[in-house]
């Protein structure tokens, strides 16, 4: 075994936990969705409280708000959750800053005086970042259906497995794109909480813009600046196709910052 | 070939030159000191040697091996004992041990690990505690296990006794004196003069950057003035001046105190027509040597001020 795999299974068995909590708690978030959608699919409370939004949310939200006033719409709930959003974004944010982190405590010195290339610290965190932001968005999808298959009315209109894999890999997309700005700002940085804290600003501004983006026009204009453009589930959720565009610029997000890393990381002094 | 070959390296941080055109050999088998006071940019050039910083100018070799441009070679047989061991503290001190032995090209040899256990007092049962229950020495015992583990050819350690008790330092000085005879090459650097003078076999000073001295430590010691004591049976008069390179630290009718530099020759000629009891004479010290240089450092840090 090579010295680059030993150290990438160290990292991953350093993440598990984190990640392996997280992914509980996200997978016991949708079962815990689904028997809220099958109390309400039982009390057929779903036409009424869509007739009971106020017309200016309606026209707000547009006809998307209505599509997750349904069974299968509250199944998919997750995704639009911020704190859910939030905590993937966040654990990305924090799995892409593990090299500046070692640069930090000074354990990076122990590992690159052995004859490992510099590049083999920004490759195992990709791997470690891409690994982990997957398991816990599959772990979530894995609570979906163990839920629906334990849990739901079988008559009830359950979301299409196509749809919670779209919707999951949307989201995957969308964590790991922070994950890539996290890893070039940390490329250059001495302190964790500097990059981390960083990211953590541009997210939030990110989110907060295309928040902003789709309810007033003046700042649609600008709105494509934020990665959140590019996650769309309530589209999804009302049926439409797999956004591939959407999917390969948080792609292309990603593989920018991580290119950035590699150059960035290769040339800079490792010293606290 | 030599082990660290150091060509011409300048180091910038800024406008401050902290390796100024340093070039500097050590053998293949030899222990060389690496001394300066604080800031004087030993570890930054420890660190160019492990490409850990990269230098403005000049090229660093380990064994022929360009230390950027042929890291992976440069870094195959060196162990690294680093000034302050950032560890992850969550790590048993074996787990510390196994992944970085396994990041090693060579395999390491267990009998070697033990051996190194039961030199610094480290057993299993340590071992198998978290790093954050260890204590300063206990790193730093850890720290030289792990360096010298896969018996490198190079050991390039820094500041290694700092933390370690009397007891383990002995030990550590005995390592180094197996590894020696064992033909490995050893680049340390120190603040203790005692130890340098002890266990190595030459001594590189930096001054801000810049190579001041460079020298055997026996050559180095010639260096210093010797202490000389002359005792008389009955009173000697000063009635001459001393020849050059003799300082007169204390006189008495009976007992004189001397600094002298150099042979003694000009010393014996000098008190031969005068009644001396007897002539006590102190070998030099590295120590008086090294702090002559550190001194005028110092002084140099003054006048710039």
């Amino acid at each position: 075994m090579t010295g680059a795999v030993r150290l990438l299974l160290h990292s991953l068995k350093r993440s598990r936990t984190l990640v392996l909590t997280t992914g509980l708690l996200l997978a016991a978030f949708q079962v815990v969705l689904i028997l809220v959608a099958r109390s309400m699919y039982r009390s057929g409370a779903f036409a009424q409280l869509a007739n009971m939004l106020p017309p200016f949310v309606r026209a707000l939200f547009g006809p998307s708000l209505v599509s997750f006033m349904s069974f299968s719409g509250i199944v998919c709930v997750a995704y639009i959750e911020v704190a859910v959003i939030g905590a993937l974004v966040a654990i990305s944010i924090a799995l892409a800053t593990i090299p500046v982190s070692e640069i930090e405590t000074g354990f990076i010195d122990l590992i690159l005086s052995r004859p490992l290339a510099r590049h083999w610290i920004v490759t195992r965190t990709i791997v470690v970042l891409a690994l982990s932001v997957s398991v816990l968005v599959s772990m979530m999808m894995a609570g979906a259906w163990i839920g629906l298959e334990t849990l739901a009315p079988r008559d009830a209109p359950w979301p299409s497995a196509k749809l919670i894999e779209s919707l999951g890999l949307n989201l995957d997309l969308l964590a790991i794109s922070w994950g890539g700005v996290a890893m070039a700002l940390g490329s250059v940085s001495r302190r964790r909480r500097v990059p981390s804290g960083i990211a953590g600003l541009l997210a939030l501004t990110a989110y907060l813009l295309d928040y902003t983006g789709r309810m007033w026009k003046p700042a649609e204009s600008i709105a494509w600046l934020s990665p959140f453009r590019y996650y769309t589930p309530f589209d999804l959720v009302m049926g439409g196709p797999l956004p591939v565009k959407n999917l390969m610029v948080l792609a292309g997000i990603a593989a920018t910052g991580f290119a950035a890393a590699y150059v960035l990381f290769s040339r800079r002094d490792i010293s606290r | 070939m030599a082990a660290i070959s150091i060509q011409g390296i300048t180091k910038r941080f800024g406008s401050l030159a902290a390796v100024n055109n340093l070039r500097l050999e050590a053998a293949e088998g030899e222990i060389l000191g690496f001394l300066g006071l604080n800031g004087a940019g030993k570890t930054t050039m420890i660190r160019i040697l492990l490409d850990l910083l990269r230098p403005n100018s000049g090229r660093a070799l380990l064994f022929g091996y360009d230390c950027q441009t042929q890291g992976l070679q440069a870094r195959s047989n060196i162990g690294y004992l680093p000034g302050e061991m950032g560890v992850y503290s969550d790590l048993t001190g074996r787990e510390l041990l196994d992944l970085l032995a396994g990041m090693n090209r060579k395999p390491i040899d267990k009998k070697l690990r033990r051996e190194l256990q039961d030199r610094f007092e480290l057993p299993d049962r340590d071992l198998r505690r978290r790093l954050r229950e260890y204590s300063t020495g206990m790193k730093r015992k850890l720290g030289i296990i792990q360096a010298f583990q896969s018996d490198p050819a190079l050991l390039i350690l820094d500041e290694p006794t700092e933390g370690l008790d009397p007891l383990m330092q002995e030990s550590f000085y005995q390592l180094l004196a197996d590894v020696k005879s064992r033909g490995r090459t050893v680049f340390m650097s120190s603040h203790v003069l005692s130890e340098v003078g002890r266990v190595c076999d030459r001594i590189a000073l930096l001054r801000k950057g810049a190579l001041v001295l460079l020298s055997p430590v026996d050559e180095c010691r010639k260096l210093a003035a010797r202490s000389v004591r002359v005792s008389f049976s009955a009173d000697a008069q000063l009635g001459r001046e001393f020849p050059p390179g003799i300082e007169v630290v204390a006189a008495s009718p009976r007992l004189w105190s001397l600094k002298v530099e150099g042979p003694l020759g000009p010393l014996l000629s000098f008190i031969a027509a005068l009644p001396v009891r007897d002539l006590e004479v102190a070998e030099p010290r590295l120590e008086d040597a090294v702090l002559e240089y550190y001194r005028e450092d110092a002084a140099g840090e003054e006048v710039s001020r």
